[in-house]
């Protein structure tokens, strides 16, 4: 029984971890169309400054979390200005290859100006212990991640529904020519979207941080490989079907994990990504894909 | 059988793309040394490569990130069936099913790796082509990630990362110009066929083409077999070169140096994916000498391992920003030399 | 207040306007007619920023061609577009809210959204339904109130009466009228020329994209050989 939920809580953080990645992904793919492939590289920029700043200015692990997510908002803010911009209103292919080029890039600086080996960051040590709960045995890291990401949709939802930046960006997602013509700033929307992507980015680095301990120039293409997936499944461009999407495949993972034998645990992600792809025969376009308009507007 | 008038010109451009294919060859055996022509060998690889991922990219117009791992699937399935049975007894003690107990030879190999790419794509392909674009991406994105992590966990068939060697070397520089010619009249054709118009047209305008009766799942689906089938091909003449092979080349390095390869040459056109692919060949080999950190007119540069890297995604985004359809556009080579 | 000279715009390689020129006075409704294709909508589109254009838009004043068309809005030009295009994903108060998106005043935007629910309580009684779920001339109503949320000086109307059933063109109509008698400068599009007409001050006949006829609505209303040909395509 402990078991049993034990392996519930592992499902339940790891699909906080990937609902928030994946949302980061969402909102820039709502608002733009834009697949942003840089996305893990962002993630990695708050883990080299992580370093940088252990080594350079504090050892205070709150400082160095706060230097890492505020590097992670202000580099998606700056990808979007420098590189994005000019093909905000591109076709979705366009915008994905450049964002898969800026990722290509961004991956060898690191590897050009730091190093390709990983290197350690043990600041973030103190927020995994074991602690008890209800007589079960979970991390502090576990309940940190799941309650963060609680958070995290709560304050989005109240953002989305409640501000005017909000609901512009959930009409951008529909008809973005027509919140301009309400007089809202294009740069302004695009600079948000971007900005909530970094501070989602910038927390997810901080627990995938805590978990591996060290960054290398490849740190964040696991996790957004996966957070992908789950914007996939869950339907691209849908904050809720990013949600559903990242905790599906928590547990779908968790679910292997325990499933398979040992010695398959190499293919653990071949499995899941093979669950995932017989949901999509269900269900092409995802879960709760948005409704597409086909035919010409105006 | 009558041609219309634009796979006239399609034959004519086809030819033009061949002639400049062979003289290429010509010129790297005659002034080549030894390394060079590993080099130019390397590039004519690459160009099956980028042309198989044309046949797909350029038509359906929907970006495939899966291919290399296609490639790797060729060269593993012909490397298992030629590589001789003694040689496999040593590197492969625990294969299977009996695949260390036979040998092929090259030409029986080769066609059943195609059989069997072929039978892979088809299989993935059903998944993939029914999925929006970006859907569709993501997936064969992980596609690659599967096939890959199944390279590196079934080290008994595949040896991993570790070299799987012993393959005959029975491919020269003369067999791959000859391959590389016959690829380009396939993609050329496959374009001017009625299939690859409609499948451009559906691209186009998805659903005005459903109206017209265009089952663009099929076709994609087409597209994306045959672009299955000339990678499998690219493989294969990688590996009858090389004699060893390992999993690394299959994966992401490759990925995103093909795709910058397709991507700057324009992915509409067959000529543009020659083009690009001669264009970062040559290119990125200058590159590489500036990443070792060479002695340039008296000053000692730098090591800089991830230069190429860096120049290969500034590529990939200069060309996405000045000329997303990249050098060629819509033009063909014939579209450049004869008039309309 | 709105002065258009020699405009010409470009859809791509098309050019769909071949150099107009119009004039739209302070308080006035000035109707653009014509029928489908002839540059009504692009002369629209140009004015808000959307359609590439050259030659001279001037409004208050100031030159408008080369600006953003968020910087339109800020100037005082709204637009409620052909196909209505409200917000369908989002409240029916949201649309409005968002129509208010350049103001600051709080309590002036809470007071104009109430003042619209007790124009139209039919927007009311849905204000927090998607406005997806309204029907056509609903959000029709709601497409016109969310432009003037802006408090703009020239109001664009784009086709209002396109696609809904008789009675409710004529309420849209009354709503329009209502407008010009509280002094709202009106730029409007119609096919529909007999309603068109009556509410107006000027109006200009456009076909295929030059000006065919021009004049006010008195001047128009004489000359019956184009009156047959207008209100038969209406």
């Amino acid at each position: 029984m402990d078991y049993a939920i034990q392996q519930m809580v592992n499902a339940l953080s790891f699909g906080a971890e990937y609902a928030l990645l994946a949302l980061g992904l969402a909102i820039v793919f709502s608002v733009m169309g834009l697949v942003n492939f840089a996305h893990g590289d962002v993630i990695a920029v708050g883990g080299y400054t992580m370093v940088a700043f252990a080594a350079i200015v504090t050892a205070n692990p709150w400082i160095v979390i706060l230097g890492a997510i505020v590097a992670a908002a202000l580099t998606s803010v700056l990808l979007e200005r420098v590189a994005f911009r000019p093909v905000r209103y591109a076709d979705p292919t366009t915008g994905l290859l450049t964002a898969f080029g800026v990722s290509i890039v961004l991956q060898n600086l690191f590897l050009l100006f730091v190093s390709p080996r990983p290197i350690a960051v043990t600041s973030l040590y103190f927020m995994d212990v074991p602690i008890e709960m209800f007589g079960v045995q979970v991390s502090s890291l576990q309940l940190l991640e799941s309650v963060t990401t609680v958070l995290v949709i709560v304050g989005l939802t109240l953002f989305l529904n409640r501000s005017v930046w909000g609901l512009a960006m959930r009409a951008a997602s529909l008809d973005f020519e027509m919140v301009r013509l309400m007089g809202i700033r294009a740069n302004r929307v695009f600079a948000l979207a971007f900005l909530i992507s970094g501070l989602l980015a910038g927390l997810a680095c901080i627990f995938i941080m805590a978990r591996r301990g060290s960054v290398d120039p490849h740190l964040g293409f696991n996790p957004v490989l996966k957070a992908f997936v789950a914007c996939v499944v869950g339907g691209f461009g849908s904050l809720p079907g990013a949600v559903l999407g990242g905790f599906l495949l928590g547990a779908v993972e968790v679910g292997m994990l325990v499933l398979l034998p040992q010695e398959y645990g190499g293919m653990k992600d071949a499995f899941v990504f093979g669950i995932i792809a017989l949901i999509l025969v269900w269900r092409p376009n995802g879960i709760l894909s948005p409704a597409v308009e086909k035919g010409d507007k105006l | 059988m009558t041609l219309a008038r634009h796979q006239k010109r399609g034959l004519i451009g086809a030819a033009l793309l061949s002639l400049i294919l062979i003289a290429i060859g010509v010129l790297a055996a005659w002034f080549g040394s030894r390394y060079q022509l590993r080099l130019v060998y390397g590039a004519y690889v690459n160009l099956l490569v980028v042309l198989g991922l044309q046949v797909f990219m350029g038509n359906a117009r929907v970006t495939n990130l899966s291919h290399s791992a296609f490639m790797g699937i060729g060269a593993y399935a012909a490397a298992i069936c030629v590589t001789p049975a003694a040689t496999k007894a040593i590197s492969l003690p625990d294969a299977p099913w009996g695949l260390a107990a036979f040998t092929l030879d090259p030409l029986t190999s080769a066609i059943i790796a195609i059989v069997i790419t072929a039978a892979i794509a088809a299989l993935v392909g059903l998944f993939i082509v029914r999925m929006t674009a970006i859907g569709a991406t993501i997936a064969s994105l992980a596609v690659l990630v599967i096939i890959h992590s199944i390279f590196l966990f079934r080290t008994d068939i595949f040896k991993g990362n570790q070299a799987f060697f012993g393959i005959p070397q029975v491919f020269s520089l003369t067999s791959i110009v000859v391959l590389s010619v016959v690829v380009v009249l396939i993609a050329r054709g496959f374009r001017e066929s009625h299939w690859g118009i409609q499948l451009r047209a559906s691209a186009d305008d998805e659903t005005g083409a459903a109206a017209m009766g265009v089952n663009v799942v099929r076709l994609r689906l087409v597209a994306w077999v045959l672009s299955g089938i000339i990678l499998a091909l690219a493989g294969i003449a990688y590996a009858y070169y090389l004699g060893t092979i390992s999993a690394r080349p299959f994966y992401f390095n490759h990925v995103f140096l093909t795709l910058a390869m397709l991507i700057l040459g324009g992915m509409r056109t067959v000529t543009g994916a020659v083009l690009g692919t001669f264009l970062i060949s040559f290119g990125l080999e200058v590159v590489r000498w500036l990443e070792t950190g060479p002695v340039v007119a008296g000053v000692d540069l730098p090591e800089a391992l991830g230069l190429s890297g860096v120049v290969l995604g500034l590529v990939i985004v200069l060309t996405m920003t000045l000329r997303p359809q990249g050098v060629m556009g819509d033009r063909e080579i014939e579209d450049i030399i004869l008039r309309r | 207040m709105l002065d258009i000279r020699n405009l010409k715009v470009l859809y791509g390689p098309i050019e769909a306007v071949h150099g107009i020129s119009l004039r739209v006075e302070e308080g006035q409704c000035v109707t653009l007619l014509g029928p489908n294709g002839a540059g009504k909508s692009s002369t629209i589109s140009a004015i808000c920023g959307v359609a590439k254009a050259t030659g001279d838009i001037t409004f208050l004043g100031q030159d408008l061609l080369g600006t953003e068309i968020e910087d339109r809005v800020r100037a005082g030009i709204s637009v409620s577009p052909e196909g209505r295009r409200i917000f369908s994903n989002l409240s029916v108060e949201a649309n409005l809210q968002l129509g208010a998106g350049i103001r600051t005043d709080r309590d002036g935007i809470e007071a104009d959204i109430d003042h619209w629910f007790t124009t139209f309580p039919i927007l009311g009684e849905r204000r927090t339904q998607s406005a997806g779920t309204l029907s056509g001339g609903e959000q029709q109503m709601l497409a016109i109130a969310r432009a003037l949320m802006a408090k703009p000086k020239i109001l664009l109307l784009d086709e209002p009466s396109l696609g809904l059933a008789p009675r409710i063109v004529g309420q849209i109509f009354d709503m329009i009228e209502q407008l010009k008698s509280e002094g709202m400068t009106i730029l409007l599009v119609e096919q529909n020329a007999r309603q068109a007409l009556r509410i107006s001050d000027y109006a200009y006949l456009l076909n295929t994209g030059t000006i065919q006829a021009e004049g006010t609505t008195a001047t128009l209303g004489q000359n019956d050989e184009l009156m047959a040909k207008l209100t038969g395509l209406g």
